[in-house]
């Protein structure tokens, strides 16, 4: 039973960090949360639910559609949206907030087109659960666990050795500088957008097979602001620190507490976490040149 | 100050003058006993490995403009803000008007009388000039909540108090007609004067001004050099300038601290401190 | 108590010809008004964003309609013990939270409003949980509510007005500055939550005695995002924007109720509109005035405020 919830717990949290870390990605980057980033999840599982079931496409050139899918909408957004609030000089917040606006739009165009009825791919796994250790495990887990572990490994590569990351790190610290030394800055802002819609887009597949499909699935964004904010806003490990540490938690309080108090619990170690630690796990405490 | 005093009430006027009789007494047992204003013992202040401020002391006479120059990254800054509270020193003494004000915090040591401007000007941009000076007399503002919401008496006579402080500044640094302008609609130069009237705004005993020429032609430079005398002269304050113009620092202090790389290089008058060997090399050379 | 109250004001609206409809949005309007006014003082003056008001408003109601149905309370004590309740957690809360970073403590107060959501499904007996609490008796008839409203102008725009409100915005333009001239940020900035929360409490206790009925999703999250979203499309830094935010918003559903389904998405769109094209909101950093419309309308010289925040 312990083994079932570990497991569980993992894999839950590995989709949470598959947002939490294009979160994180995009909060280094810009300084802010972008509140939509569930929704780039919902729009990706949506994609490939119409091209699987409506299209009739087989099951992985869906999934790798919607994936494509999810990046397309956070590039969209970040082109169209964000890149203009950024331009009228405007303070942080309301990016957050036209984020906010993006997250309704996007939930209500959902709602409209798809209804409120749940979907699920037509797909399914020969195996669904294997015994190991006298425990019956999940095999969807453990797909779900492997695969994000192998694209997190990917993606911290990709930011530690890769030119591509060492741009995104420099513009992360000072984007005027980075821009002088010859930096890209509006591409490398628009590629990340690309990576985190695209890691997004998995985590809203994963999420989709597991549970079910529907308009707001999006919520998931707000445990992976959560998960970013106890590892530190604008840290990657952090958040998939972060991300793991909040779903092992949820998915043991709901089993061995109560699953109804399941969002207190996260919540109340988000706040305790942050009055002990305030700047989350691996957070840096950036302070004003007065 | 002693003109809006007529508008209150006689119990506010009697109180009024009790807080000037203490001020005056703890002014004349600071001349009497010669402290200085501002006094730092070896303080240190380090940030991760850098010494940011290496065993920096100082002492500050009543009157005086001090003024504190050194190459870009020499500590001087950091100084400021230990003094102000922003940063706590990691060691040594912070001691103004005989009391310790080692690591008290930013808005304690202004109401304790330390008034300051910014390298970069900090003004409130969308608020309007006189807003601007209004606020830094907060500490008038003696009236609470009820009071404020119910416009008492109290809560009138203070806020007319408040506003009559605010333009007479405003009346001295020559800001008066712009009083209702957006305080980022200014000239740089105004910015900078405005800065200066909001310090002053707390009856400050020592005024800390951080680079005030920055930015300017050696016209506005002069100008601002018979600025501050001018305020030194009317208040009768200490002053403590950091500058680089070393034309401003001739023309304008008594005595200057020379730092480099966080360490106190030479003490003196602005000549001595010129034909110091080592200020030289390490400094005036190239000097704008 | 509350039949005298609701007699008056049947009798005023019947001398005014105003029906039931109409003093239902009425009352709707005042409601989110005066937790729109409590925001105001907390984003638009003092530049905080909370994401958990409507935590505040769950406690000013639950709190007023378990006094008054349980413990037979007269509803005006309820409803100021209600807001004063609401006030006193903030300040706790606050005490803690405000010393971390704008976005910690955003996500802080989101924290909290789905604790106290959560907490309130889980204890059945003592909130009624997720079936909600019934029985209220209404008292919040279009008279008080307007009443109420009224009054939490008059104080917020007195309180803006004062050494209150410039400390505030001093705060909101220049943190490091408003310290260096003796303000103690942190106090104020807990004085503002403070405020905004009793607010949102009086708002919560009112919505009670208009719904008679009260349920933990009425103040989820989606209520914190509307009142900030709201607040941001009424303007930053003024009282008067934020009334008609406040209006804009309860009245349009109304107005275009055969597009209900679509309302949300309207919403969406104005949001996302308004801040690409307009930040400051409808009035930012203005107040409604007078004199200026009269000005505009002769075509004399406008004075016009579009500033970048």
């Amino acid at each position: 039973m312990f083994l079932q919830q570990l497991i569980t717990g993992i894999s839950i949290g590995g989709i949470y960090a598959l947002l939490a870390t294009g979160y994180s990605l995009i909060y280094s980057l810009l300084d802010f949360s972008n509140w939509a980033h569930g929704e780039f999840a919902m729009l990706g599982a949506y994609f490939a639910i119409v091209f699987a079931n409506m299209v009739g496409l087989p099951f992985m050139l869906a999934a790798l559609l919607g994936v494509c899918g999810g990046a397309l909408i956070s590039f969209l957004c970040e082109k169209l949206v964000y890149r203009h609030i950024r331009s009228t000089g405007a303070p942080n917040m309301f990016l957050m907030i036209g984020a906010m606006g993006l997250s309704t739009i996007f939930q209500q165009v959902a709602n409209l087109v798809f209804t409120g009825q749940y979907r699920s791919f037509k797909f399914k796994l020969p195996v669904s659960t294997i015994e190991i250790a006298g425990a019956y495990l999940g095999v969807l887990d453990l797909i779900s666990l492997v695969l994000t572990a192998v694209i997190l490994v990917f993606l911290i590569y990709l930011i530690n050795k890769t030119k591509f990351g060492l741009n995104v790190r420099a513009i992360a610290c000072n984007a005027g500088a980075a821009r002088v030394l010859g930096v890209r800055v509006d591409r490398s802002i628009a590629s990340v957008f690309l990576l985190a819609g695209s890691l997004a887009g998995v985590a809203g597949i994963l999420y989709g097979m597991k549970y079910n499909v529907f308009p707001t699935m999006g919520n998931i964004g707000l445990k992976a602001f959560v998960a970013s904010v106890v590892g530190g806003l604008g840290s990657v490990p952090g958040a998939i620190v972060g991300s793991l540490l909040l779903g092992v938690l949820e998915t043991f309080v709901s089993g061995y507490i109560s699953s109804s108090l399941r969002d207190f619990f996260s919540f109340a170690l988000l706040i305790v976490l942050l009055l002990v630690k305030p700047s989350g796990l691996f957070g840096v405490d950036v302070q004003d040149k007065a | 100050m002693s003109d809006v005093i007529h508008n209150l009430s006689m119990e506010e006027k009697i109180s009024e003058l009790e807080g000037k009789i203490d001020y005056l007494e703890a002014k004349v047992h600071a001349l009497e006993s010669k402290n200085p204003v501002l006094e730092m013992q070896h303080v240190e202040k380090h940030f991760g490995g850098v010494h940011a401020i290496d065993n920096f002391s100082v002492k500050i006479e009543q009157g005086q403009i001090h003024g504190l120059i050194g190459p870009n990254g020499a500590g001087k800054t950091t100084i400021f803000n230990n003094i102000t509270g922003i940063y706590a020193p990691d060691s040594g003494k912070i001691i103004f008007m005989g009391e310790d004000i080692t690591g008290s915090s930013p808005h304690r040591v202004a109401q304790l009388g330390i008034g300051r401007t910014f390298q970069n000007i900090r003004l409130f941009s969308n608020l309007s000039v006189l807003e601007n000076v209004v606020i830094a007399s907060g500490m008038d503002a003696t009236y609470n909540l009820p009071q404020a919401i119910f416009h008492s008496e109290k809560y009138k006579k203070r806020e007319k108090m408040l506003n009559d402080k605010a333009m007479n500044l405003l009346e001295i640094v020559g800001l008066q007609d712009k009083a209702n302008e957006r305080a980022n609609s200014l000239p740089y130069g105004h910015q900078r004067k405005l800065e200066i009237a909001r310090a002053m705004a707390l009856d400050p005993k020592l005024l800390l001004l951080d680079e005030p020429a920055a930015g300017m032609n050696a016209d506005e430079s002069l100008e601002l050099v018979d600025f501050v005398r001018q305020i030194r002269d009317h208040f009768k304050i200490t002053i403590l300038m950091i500058e680089h113009h070393m034309d401003v620092v001739s023309n304008l202090c008594d005595y200057c601290t020379v730092l480099n790389f966080g360490k106190t290089l030479a003490v003196g008058t602005p000549t001595e401190v010129k034909n110091n060997p080592d200020v030289i090399r390490a400094y005036l050379g190239g000097n704008e | 108590m509350i039949e005298a109250f609701n007699n008056i004001n049947n009798a005023v609206c019947g001398f005014l010809h105003i029906n039931p409809y109409i003093q239902g949005v009425v009352v709707l309007v005042c409601i989110n008004v005066i937790a729109i006014l409590g925001m105001a003082v907390l984003t638009g003056f003092t530049r905080l964003f909370s994401f958990g008001n409507a935590g505040f408003m769950a406690i000013g109601a639950y709190c007023a309609a378990i006094l008054i149905v349980r413990h037979n309370f007269n509803f005006l004590i309820a409803m100021v013990i209600g807001a004063a309740l609401a006030g006193f957690v903030a300040f706790l809360l606050g005490s803690l939270t405000l010393k971390l970073k704008g976005d910690y403590f955003l996500i802080t107060c989101l924290g909290f409003g789905e604790c106290v959501r959560v907490l309130l499904n889980y204890f059945k007996k003592f909130s009624g949980g997720s079936a909600g609490f019934p029985g209220i008796p209404s008292y919040s008839s279009m008279l008080f509510s307007v009443i109420c409203a009224i009054l939490a102008f008059f104080i917020a725009w007195r309180f803006i007005h004062s050494k209150y409100g410039r400390n505030l915005t001093s705060i909101r333009e220049n943190e490091v500055a408003a310290e260096a001239v003796g303000i103690n940020a942190f106090r104020y900035k807990r004085l503002s939550f403070t405020f905004s929360a009793v607010y949102a409490g009086w708002a919560g206790a009112l919505y009670a005695g208009y719904m008679m009925y009260v349920v933990p999703t009425n103040f989820a999250l989606n209520k914190s995002i509307e009142l900030i979203t709201t607040t941001v499309i009424g303007g930053l830094g003024s009282l008067t924007g934020s009334v008609l935010g406040a209006l804009l918003v309860t009245l349009l559903p109304e107005v275009f109720r055969s597009l209900s389904n679509y309302r949300m998405l309207i919403y969406g769109f104005a949001v996302v509109l308004i801040i690409m094209f307009r930040p400051n909101g409808l009035y930012g950093y203005k107040e409604f005035s007078l004199k200026r419309l009269i000005n505009r309308l002769k075509g004399g010289k406008a004075k016009t405020g579009k500033e970048a925040a």
